[in-house]
């Protein structure tokens, strides 16, 4: 290998390697890649509730994993000081309701469990154990995340 | 000097009489209601699809009402708009609500906007698109809305702007604005005219999702374009095949939305809308397909 391309291989992977600890220092850029990491755990889950897409136990129980992993990292993610900037969609109820928060994370993390320790085997099976775990993002959001435009 | 001012006194007269016969309330006669026997479990989709329960369910602790409080419709929610503080009136059976109301009544407030002893509603409460109903589904309504607990409590009166505040001046404003024909004139199919009746009549979608002339009435060639947010910040998205948002979805992603809250992004549901979906998920599949179907059918603006 040449000399300017090891050069520019080992800039390129400085620069990313400090962007990532930049943004694993921020709390705020943390909870927004965990609750990237979410979403796109919950498109093929969702496609198979919509019937777009055939019905995979290890897809499914690899999206449930991840949840549950986030589910238990972030409720730790919002220090004071982390209220605002960085485009943070946390609502000022996380910090005045902190109560109410830790419970719905909880609710997310126990529908979670459930459907995993359950092992669904079809869509079927699938269906009623996945529901409540989706309905615990929504409410979740409902209180906790504002809508920005 | 005496001619003059008998003329004027005249016209004084003949502009106060014409003001009064046009800001008159209109009811409804009795013999105009169709001879229907109220079934309530169709009243209880009716319900749903309406809203009812996002404005007229009493706030638990100040939050939005969630499961069955949603059925305790003592109102007290209060909408800060531009015109003046709104506040929700109980709509529970109770004598403080619609207890002891007449189906000719009901019909009347819901699609005359007229309450029982003759006065103007101001059309926050949207009966501009609850009168493209049919008069059967309010009959199903109301026949529903007298299964729910009776709640005690009368909500305080408005807190409005002059000249808003003149609640005879409505009568004017119906004459310009309050329509039961339909905003989209051909439907192609019979899926697209329940999708039609859902949107533009009961699930009044319009009234957020439709911008507003300087007195509150729809712009209807500007249908479902999109709109400031009547309650707070942010806007109402276009829900037009046009729309930045949500043009792209296909029948079946709006469908499920509306099912499940999820964007085709698998995002959630926020603001508002979380209310109405929460309501329109307790729809048979096959009318969230006709809404879904209606507002693709739309022109994209």
């Amino acid at each position: 290998m040449s000399g300017p391309t090891l050069r520019t291989l080992f800039l390129a992977a400085t620069l990313a390697f400090s962007a990532h600890a930049i943004a694993d220092d921020d709390p705020r850029i943390e909870r927004q890649d965990l609750m990237k990491s979410v979403r796109e755990a919950a498109k093929p889950v969702g496609q198979m509730m919509r019937g777009d897409m055939d019905f995979d136990a290890d897809t499914l129980m690899s999206s449930l994993e991840t949840w549950l992993d986030v589910s238990t990292k972030f409720g730790g993610l919002f220090p004071p000081g982390s209220e605002s900037g960085e485009e943070t969609e946390a609502a000022p109820a996380i910090w005045t309701d902190r109560e109410g928060f830790d419970k719905a994370l909880a609710e997310w993390q126990t529908a979670t469990q459930a459907a995993i320790d359950a092992k669904p085997a079809s869509l079927e099976e699938a269906r009623p154990i996945v529901g409540p775990v989706f309905n615990t993002c929504k409410g979740c959001h409902d209180n906790y995340r504002i809508e920005e435009e | 000097m005496r001619r003059p001012a008998i003329v004027a006194v005249a016209l004084v007269a003949v502009v106060l009489v014409t003001a009064w016969w046009l800001t008159s309330p209109q009811r409804m006669a009795a013999d105009s209601l169709p001879a229907h026997t109220p079934d309530v479990a169709a009243g209880e989709q009716v319900f749903w699809v309406g809203g009812c329960a996002s404005c007229h369910a009493s706030p638990v602790d100040g939050r939005r009402a969630k499961g069955e409080d949603k059925l305790r419709l003592g109102g007290g929610l209060e909408l800060d708009t531009p015109f003046g503080v709104f506040r929700v009136p109980n709509i529970s059976p109770h004598a403080d609500g619609i207890g002891g109301w007449s189906t000719l009544d009901f019909v009347n407030a819901m699609q005359a906007g007229v309450s029982p002893n003759g006065r103007h509603y101001y059309p926050s409460f949207p009966y501009t698109s609850y009168a493209k109903m049919r008069v059967e589904d309010v009959i199903d309504l109301k026949a529903f809305i007298d299964t729910l607990p009776a709640v005690e409590g009368l909500v305080a009166d408005h807190s409005l702007g002059f000249p808003w505040s003149v609640r005879r001046g409505i009568g004017l404003w119906k004459r310009r604005y309050l329509d039961t024909g339909f905003v989209m004139a051909d439907m192609d199919s019979e899926q697209l005219e329940r999708g039609r009746e859902l949107v533009e009549g009961a699930g009044h979608c319009g009234e957020c999702h439709t911008p507003r002339d300087g007195f509150g009435g729809l712009l209807a060639d500007q249908w479902l374009v999109g709109a400031p947010n009547p309650d707070g910040a942010g806007r109402v998205p276009n829900i037009t095949p046009g729309g930045k948002a949500v043009g792209d979805w296909s029948v079946s992603d709006i469908a499920y939305y509306l099912e499940s809250g999820f964007t085709p992004d698998f995002d959630t549901v926020g603001g508002s809308m979380v209310a109405v979906q929460e309501n329109l998920a307790k729809l048979p599949k096959s009318d969230l397909d006709s809404i879904a179907a209606y507002l693709k059918s739309l022109p994209a603006r």
